[in-house]
């Protein structure tokens, strides 16, 4: 009980001190504090088409959220999504351009969740069967992916036609509903079932049993009879899949091309999302909707004059915040 | 013989600030903690120079500025994951968003287009004669002395040092302050050269020197070398970018890729796990 009120304590300290740099950034910004949260809401979700932009941002976020929480319950950190996003997206983008109607669009997505599982897969394998952190492959592995796109578009993609590094844009379209003036493309509606899927499969099926077995504790999960390198490799490329379908989603339902600098942090951001969702995949849905908004209204409120790095600095105060509070009640004393 | 020197001379600009992060790193992980905040302690530090250094007139207090804020970030670090008992990679993340974010909020409303280029700096041959001693410094006392042996133990297995009487957290804290004093002397190496700050200048070299220092085997000698050869790399890339070598133009997106490549190789083919300190994340 004791440690409990001084864990509180602890807990609250940090949300004060939270509260103060967050307060103090906002007293920088020279912008009355009440006018940057009324400026952050409404570009958000002021109107119809602010609600389209933050919701346009929300749906890759959202996949590659599930993505992200998909290692995370087999206790692998893939901090490499957002290179399996930029592999999938170009390899989407490439497909559709050259195989044409709805069947090229369905290579490109197949294709695409291909990539991503390929790009993730020395991470899992060099995880489960050398001991090398996943962690520090994965970062690798993204800086890699960045060079080898970047170069792929700008020397054999690119579409000479076009001023800027891009391929050309592909001629296919997804449906999207409107519902009172507000776009939700293909790509938010696939994040949600993927959600809903993961919820299902780690529940009710018994490779997410043997998954989550072996998140929580691989040397009991290797005693129960699961195989906890078959079980890594095969969790690492299924979140590869997921971040590359992301990717391709993101060009199929959105953008409709590649371009060099095609993901401003996706990736990045979907490790916030799944870090602050905790362990329930339905959770991902508000995560990823609050980073949506904060990701439309930073924009909008650069017109203030508030550069767009406070919203790192909320991202980043939110994930540490939220996971203390989480280690405090999940966690016992190691002392 | 002017191109090998040109040669040499870029090396040891591209290599010395991953040396000294490197460094960092070590005296982290060497004690146990998980450190993917380099790249936070870098910029912050960088950023901070070059404001307090402009603010002030004065480079002695631009660069005490620099260390103090790398060293708040990496104490933030000890106490998140010591006293917190987060996860050392979340904390990292958290610290180096809010980093990457802070210092991009900071120079965009402190360094207006009226505010004089100049930043005052100390001579950069300074930096370099510590980013080649410091590694040879810190082996040294790594492996002779008190505190080297302590650093060892924390990082080597928490719950036998502290049977033996130690505190690992205490000891943690030690190795946490010398990685922001090396993190931030790589920032403020960087902001040095490059005599003005430009927002995101670090450009991911915390990551590079992680993996350096994973390829040396957590060793801080061996991790310098990595970076040497890194440095190098990068140097051949530049001075050979558009000129054909062995009958074929590489694209240089092949050469920047080198660091990274050899990293994954190198865990795939040696084995991440026996060289790395075997506390490394534990309590």
């Amino acid at each position: 009980m004791k440690a409990s009120f001084a864990a509180n304590g602890r807990n609250l300290a940090l949300l004060a001190g939270s509260a103060g740099v967050l307060f103090a950034a906002l007293q920088m910004s020279g912008t009355p504090p009440v006018d940057v949260l009324t400026g952050l809401a409404k570009g958000s979700m002021g109107s119809p088409a602010a609600w389209s932009g933050t919701l346009r941002e929300t749906a890759p976020l959202l996949l590659a959220g599930v993505a992200v929480m998909l290692g995370l319950r087999a206790g692998l950190f893939n901090i490499g999504v957002e290179g399996q996003l930029l592999v999938g997206a170009l390899t989407c983008a490439v497909t559709a351009i050259h195989l044409p109607g709805a069947g090229g669009l369905l290579a490109g997505l197949v294709t695409g969740a291909l990539g991503g599982a390929l790009w993730a897969a020395p991470a899992g394998l060099i995880k489960a069967y050398r001991g090398g952190h996943e962690v520090i492959t994965t970062i690798m592995l993204n800086s890699i992916a960045a060079l080898f796109t970047a170069s792929l578009v700008t020397k054999v993609f690119r579409d000479p036609t076009q001023q800027s590094v891009t391929t050309s844009y592909i001629a296919q379209r997804m449906p999207m509903a409107t519902p009172g003036a507000v776009e939700i493309n293909a790509a938010l509606v696939a994040g949600l079932l993927a959600a809903l899927w993961l919820a299902w499969w780690l529940r009710r099926t018994v490779a997410g049993y043997e998954l989550m077995a072996v998140g929580e504790n691989p040397v009991a999960a290797e005693f129960a009879g699961i195989d906890r390198r078959v079980v890594q490799v095969k969790a690492m490329l299924m979140s590869g899949a997921l971040a590359g379908l992301a990717g391709a989603l993101q060009v199929a339902a959105v953008e409709h091309r590649y371009y060099d600098g095609f993901s401003p942090g996706y990736g990045f951001d979907a490790l916030g999302v799944a870090l602050l969702a905790g362990a329930h995949p339905l959770a991902l849905v508000p995560s990823a909707l609050l980073f949506g908004v904060l990701e439309k209204g930073g924009s909008a409120i650069q017109i203030l004059g508030v550069p767009k790095g406070i919203v790192g600095v909320v991202l980043g105060v939110v994930i540490v915040v939220s996971a203390a509070f989480r280690t405090r009640k999940g966690g016992g004393d190691h002392g | 013989m002017g191109e090998i020197g040109l040669l040499l001379g870029s090396t040891l600009a591209l290599s010395a600030p991953l040396m000294l992060a490197a460094l960092g790193g070590y005296t982290s992980e060497r004690s146990g903690v998980i450190n993917i905040a380099l790249e936070g302690m870098m910029i912050t530090s960088c950023c901070a120079t070059a404001l307090i250094g402009l603010a002030t007139g004065s480079a002695w207090l631009g660069v005490a500025g620099g260390l103090t804020s790398a060293v708040l970030l990496s104490m933030l670090h000890w106490l998140l994951t010591q006293n917190y008992r987060m996860n050392p990679i979340i904390s990292g993340m958290g610290i180096n968003a809010v980093a990457l974010g802070g210092t991009n909020y900071m120079s965009q409303r402190l360094i207006t287009v009226d505010t004089p280029d100049k930043i005052p700096v100390l001579p950069e041959s300074l930096y370099y004669v510590l980013a080649v001693s410091l590694p040879v410094l810190v082996a040294i006392y790594a492996a002779t002395t008190r505190g080297g042996l302590w650093l060892k133990a924390a990082g080597g297995d928490p719950r036998k040092a502290r049977l033996a009487g130690l505190r690992p957290d205490r000891i943690r804290l030690g190795g946490l302050f010398a990685t922001g004093v090396f993190s931030g002397l790589s920032g403020v190496l960087i902001v040095t050269h490059a005599s003005r700050y430009v927002d995101g200048m670090t450009d991911g070299r915390g990551y590079i020197a992680l993996a350096a220092l994973i390829l040396g085997g957590w060793k801080p000698v061996r991790a310098a070398v990595a970076c040497l050869a890194f440095g190098f790399f990068s140097a051949l890339q530049i001075q050979f970018q558009g000129t054909n070598l062995f009958g074929a133009q590489l694209p240089s997106e092949v050469w920047s890729s080198f660091p990274f490549v050899a990293t994954v190789f190198a865990l795939a083919l040696l084995s991440g796990q026996s060289s790395a300190p075997p506390g490394l994340g534990k309590l």
